[in-house]
């Protein structure tokens, strides 16, 4: 019988452990969620199991109060508990520390607006993997317009469409921002903030002859300024960020010549005249040494290159304005409050302008759209309160601050757009550009767009750079049979 | 290993011979339970998991059979071979240098002077650094143009004609074919840094096994006219050898499943010139979210893995010394 | 499995040493030298850019002491040594009501770090008492299936972590499906963390009990000790330097590791450190100081530990990898 003894002193201290390490959690996790979210979870537990619950909750129970507010949990590529102000999403950061109690303030009782901070390059992995595992998903999730058809397809959000269409909102939305949002059945699965179409963003003394209109004057000027010294631009060449690049300059290249990725079915269509043509182009560019080295360091560091005017040009997205910065003029003139100010600031200055990409011959200016959008998952607890959150920052009185926020571009109703705060030279530059351009969905029916952006990018990266002697049309239909094989 | 299984449960010394009244003692099965039941949990079950997700495909209504087409499409695919090659010259670049390295400096640590204790305590610094912080760290001294390092290689007078941004610069052609060789400066750096974080490990496990050799042996062999090198080469080598076999397999099972270092240091790139075949586990599964060809790799990677063991325990002779 | 610290050379060894020998000591000492600085670059250059500014962190092309000025390329007095790096992963802020005057807003400081500790000393305690009784039971038992199970533990290693990551996540999200309310992220990673790191520990912890000679606890069984008291009095006071071990290399294990953290993690209040990291390398990497310093502040206290512990971590390490 005794080694009984030793094993009942075992377990007993492993149970003594393991209660030890278990039981301080469900307090820490209390104590970080607000006290309403509790006391709302009382009263639907006791509702529904009240001999089991009553137990457990017995102690929040003081707490409750007679209104039991919802939670509204949403992903964010920003985090309003990051507070350092060099963080690099500090603007969005800001944004959401500043709201997120007005929100609560206005909402009292009804709403608690809860905010997971998510990293932008695993935003929308996460709520595909969330969905299909069914694990906890949020009630609203900021994410781009690419995402719209991999979402849809994957079953990961809600069909808006009667609702949106029922909104006072609906009759002035921007129809080019709605249609980013609309699957290719005509269904609304999300709700446009901010349009945000990709510009080139310019060091006009760099170009004195004026920015290049079409892609051949592009490596003319290129040749002109490595003899100065300098490069015609740099960009997000990198294969870093799971071939996020691909979304960015390389496809307004692509969409500069004519081409596209998607072939309307859901698979891949890369090798074609228009893209061998863009290719090609991009190629020359690089090869000929027009392109920062930095152009394929990952990090964002292609950027580094246009804060001190090493290079003439930068292809990316319009809310790229609020990362670049601080910056130094080719006049050596310096806009240096470290935040999205500067290029403001060097934008109503005359230094910084705005430009569409350069087309081929007998193209039209490429651009890539692009829209900050609000989607609702599948599986959200709150959809009425994600609604209402819509309305909310669609209303007057709260859309400025988002546009200028996290939204990072241009408004997307037709009042708020006729504000005084979005009449400054920024935004007439950024309407001009996109009314020159045409604007192109990247993915419009491939649903593995994680899978494609980086086939797309491995390709594209070893033709342009480690490999300039490869054919262009082999090579992408290479990516592309090799993608396709993986579209259901 | 099938004699280990059906090997006598009632051997060695140790039976129960103090309490002869029992014949079935539940004791040890109790003492095993909670570990038993986290490892089902935690590991066997995941490895059934993965073998069913392997023959599926997940369609927005839920997961379908498909048979063998995960592994026909990995298999058929470039990115596979491509990998796989990147595996291999790092795991040969990795496991050569640290035990080479390892044993130089285990040779020297092992003439115990009375500094060696600080040695091998400073020696063994970069061992409890996490691979994801070394891969960081080796990062911030070649960030293109910032880098401490950087200054150094991108200076066109030293490497001709634009200088080596090692995070930037393209791979060398590849003399056989499409085979990964020679490697791409980011996959030297990488293995340099991945050597870097194993040599301690591997110098202290040598250095343990040199230990055990008695000096006396040493000492009469020298005075029998053995030089240096022939000391080396028919004793301490021949005896330390069971160890190096065991370093180099647990390099090995490192290195392949290794994927924090890739992920802070290149991140796959420049290009696709890092992708190793964890690297590519990771982007599969948890990027395109595709886990049942995921879970096809995952096996294949498994597979590799287990042989190494079985490898291992076959050399090193485990069986016999542990029953 | 003697380790080299102790670093008693034999007398007969040291008697030997002829002048030849004692300069190939001194030679061997340099060389020694050489590699353990060639060892620690990396990290001293990372405190070195940790403590650098800004604008000296972004310098084409970099310099390597922030000590130059217009007219000398170094200047001892013009050193512009900064703790902005620090600064900004502690982010004190003004706070005339906390005690220190200020309070730390840094997410790495006041989130992840502690959970971190948390699912640290959670599991290396968990694995240390699961391998202690398990390695008991295979050193001291001879039972069916026991070479069998060692066998399975052993191969269990081998199983990649990312392998079991994808089943890890579906089957997280489908207790929390079945049973809402007792599910708990933490708890869940703490078990995760032990599944992973015990097979390991257990072969560890075989190891030692192997090395304690049986015939101690027969003799104290036989003078009337129960085998509680042989357990508590005999062989406990044995194992414990094994089993701190085991605890020590489990700590630094869950301390060390990311990718689990990374994919299971799903909020943010629960990340670990090392997945906080990523919260640096997500986006512009240019503020290299603010990286390093972040680094350092991760990997510090494991190097303390270590300093203070290393004769453990070498017994584990070197027990681990000859039996496992």
């Amino acid at each position: 019988m005794k080694p009984r003894f030793a094993l009942i002193a075992l377990l007993a201290i492993i149970v003594l452990l393991l209660g030890a390490c278990a039981q301080p959690t469900p307090q820490v996790i209390e104590k970080v969620v607000t006290q309403v979210v509790t006391q709302e979870k009382v009263v639907e537990k006791v509702v529904e199991k009240p001999v089991e619950k009553v137990v457990e909750k017995t102690v929040v129970v003081q707490a409750a109060t007679p209104v039991p507010a919802k939670k509204i949990v949403s992903w964010f590529q920003y985090d309003q508990n990051n507070v350092d102000p060099k963080a690099d999403e500090r603007v969005g950061n800001e944004y959401l520390r500043k709201t997120i109690p007005i929100f609560n303030k206005e909402f009292e009782g009804k709403y608690v607006w809860e905010n997971q901070f998510t990293p932008w390059d695993r935003l929308a992995a996460k709520l595909v993997a969330a969905v299909q595992a069914k694990a906890e998903v949020p009630d609203l999730i900021e994410a781009g317009g690419t995402e719209v058809n991999n979402f849809y397809k994957n079953g990961a959000v809600q069909d808006l469409t009667e609702w949106a269409k029922a909104q006072k909102w609906y009759a002035e939305m921007d129809p080019s921002a709605l249609k980013i949002c609309t699957t290719p059945d005509g269904k609304i699965v999300c709700i446009p903030m901010a349009n945000r179409p990709s510009q080139v963003f310019v060091w006009k003394d760099l170009y004195p002859n004026g920015f290049p209109k079409t892609t051949d004057d592009w490596l003319k000027e290129g040749e002109r300024l490595k003899q100065a010294g300098k490069y015609a631009m740099t960009f997000f060449g990198s294969t870093a960020f799971n071939g996020d690049g691909a979304n960015r300059a390389v496809f307004q290249a692509i969409v500069s010549f004519g081409g596209g990725y998607d072939d309307g079915n859901g698979k891949l269509k890369l090798n074609t005249p228009e893209n061998v043509a863009a290719v090609a182009w991009l190629r020359e560019m690089v090869q000929r040494g027009y392109v920062t080295e930095i152009s394929f360091a990952g990090g964002f560091q292609e950027e580094e290159a246009f804060k001190d005017a090493s290079a003439g040009a930068i292809p990316t997205g319009l809310f790229g304005y609020r990362y670049i910065n601080p910056l130094v003029a080719p006049s050596g003139k310096k806009y240096e409050k470290k935040n999205e100010q500067d290029m403001l600031d060097a934008i109503a200055a005359g230094d910084v302008i705005l430009q569409p990409f350069p087309a081929a011959p007998g193209k039209k200016h490429g651009c890539g759209t692009g829209v900050a959008a609000l989607f609702i998952p599948t599986g959200a607890k709150n959809p009425e309160g994600a609604k209402e959150f819509i309305n909310w920052t669609l209303s007057p009185a709260h859309n400025p601050a988002y546009v200028k926020g996290p939204g990072g571009g241009l408004p997307v109703l037709k009042s708020i757009a006729a504000l005084p705060d979005f009449q400054t030279p920024f935004y007439q530059q950024a309407y001009q550009v996109a009314s020159a351009s045409e604007c192109k969905v990247a993915w419009p029916t491939v649903v593995n767009v994680t899978g494609a952006k980086m086939a797309v990018m491995n390709a594209v990266y070893k033709l342009i750079k480690t490999d300039p002697k490869a054919d262009i049309a082999t090579e992408l239909q290479k990516a592309e049979d090799e993608f396709n094989k993986t579209v259901k | 290993m099938t004699q280990l299984a059906t090997a006598p449960p009632s051997g060695g010394r140790h039976t129960k011979r103090t309490k002869p009244h029992r014949r079935f003692d539940p004791l040890p099965f109790l003492l095993l339970l909670p570990t038993i039941l986290v490892l089902l949990a935690i590991q066997v079950y995941p490895m059934f998991y993965t073998l069913v997700l392997s023959v599926q495909e997940r369609e927005p209504s839920g997961w379908q059979f498909v048979g063998l087409k995960n592994f026909e499409i990995l298999l058929d695919s470039r990115q596979l071979g491509e990998s796989a090659g990147h595996t291999l010259i790092f795991l040969i670049g990795y496991a050569t240098l640290t035990l080479t390295l390892g044993f130089i400096i285990a040779l020297l640590l092992n003439r115990k002077s009375s500094l060696s204790g600080v040695y091998i305590t400073l020696l063994f610094i970069p061992w409890i650094l996490a691979d994801i912080i070394a891969g960081v760290v080796f990062r911030l001294l070649v960030l293109p143009d910032y880098g401490l390092f950087s200054g150094v290689l991108q200076n066109p007078a030293l490497f001709p004609p634009r200088g080596l941004s090692i995070l930037t610069a393209d791979a060398p052609r590849p003399w056989i074919g499409e085979f990964p060789f020679p490697p791409s400066p980011a996959m030297v750096y990488l293995i340099l840094a991945a050597t870097w974080r194993a040599l301690p490990f591997i110098t202290l496990l040598l250095l343990a096994a040199l230990q055990t050799i008695s000096n006396e042996l040493i000492e009469s062999s020298r005075i029998d006219g053995a030089n240096r090198w022939q000391i080396a080469r028919h004793i301490i080598i021949p005896l330390i050898l069971p160890t190096m076999v065991v370093a180099l397999f647990s390099l090995t099972l490192g290195g392949i499943n290794g994927v924090g270092m890739v992920f802070s240091l290149t991140g796959g790139g420049p290009g696709t010139s890092t992708h190793v075949l964890s690297y590519l586990l990771y982007s599969i599964g948890w990027v395109s979210l595709d886990f049942g060809r995921a879970a096809a790799l995952a096996l294949i990677l498994a597979a590799i893995n287990l042989t190494l063991i079985a490898g291992t325990l076959r050399i090193t002779r485990v069986q016999q010394r542990s029953i | 499995m003697q380790v080299a610290t102790e670093s008693q050379a034999p007398a007969d060894l040291r008697a030997l040493l002829t002048t030849r020998g004692q300069r190939e000591g001194l030679l061997a000492n340099l060389a020694l030298l050489v590699i353990t600085l060639f060892a620690l670059l990396p990290i001293a250059t990372t405190v070195l850019i940790s403590f650098k500014r800004e604008e000296d962190v972004t310098r084409k092309p970099p310099v390597v002491f922030p000590c130059d000025t217009p007219t000398s390329k170094f200047d001892l007095t013009a050193c512009r040594w900064s703790i902005e790096g620090y600064e900004r992963v502690v982010l004190p802020m003004p706070s005339p009501g906390s005690l220190l005057g200020f309070e730390i807003k840094g997410r790495m400081l006041n989130t992840y770090l502690p959970n971190t500790i948390l699912y640290a000393i959670s599991t290396a305690l968990i694995v240390m008492v699961l391998a202690g009784m398990s390695g008991y039971a295979f050193s001291r038992y001879r039972f069916p299936g026991r070479d069998a199970m060692m066998i399975a533990i052993l191969a269990i290693t081998g199983v990649p972590l990312l392998t079991n990551l994808l089943a890890l996540y579906q089957m997280g999200a489908s207790i929390r499906h079945l049973a809402e309310g007792l599910y708990n992220d933490r708890v869940y990673i703490i078990i995760v963390y032990t599944g992973f790191f015990l097979p390991l520990s257990v072969w560890i912890a075989k190891g030692f009990f192997d090395a304690i000679p049986r015939e101690l606890e027969e003799a104290a069984l036989i003078d009337g000790c129960g085998p509680l008291g042989t357990l508590t009095r005999i062989v406990m006071p044995l194992v414990v330097p094994g089993l701190t071990a085991i605890f020590l290399l489990s700590f630094v294990s869950v301390w060390n590791e990311f990718i689990a953290g990374y994919l299971l993690i799903t909020k943010n209040d629960l990340k670990p450190a090392m997945f906080g990291m990523y919260d640096f390398l997500g986006q512009n990497i240019i503020n290299a100081q603010a990286v390093a310093a972040a680094c350092i502040v991760i990997a510090l206290p494991m190097i303390v530990v270590f300093l203070f512990a290393r004769q453990s971590f070498f017994r584990a390490m070197v027990e681990g990898a000859i039996k496992g």
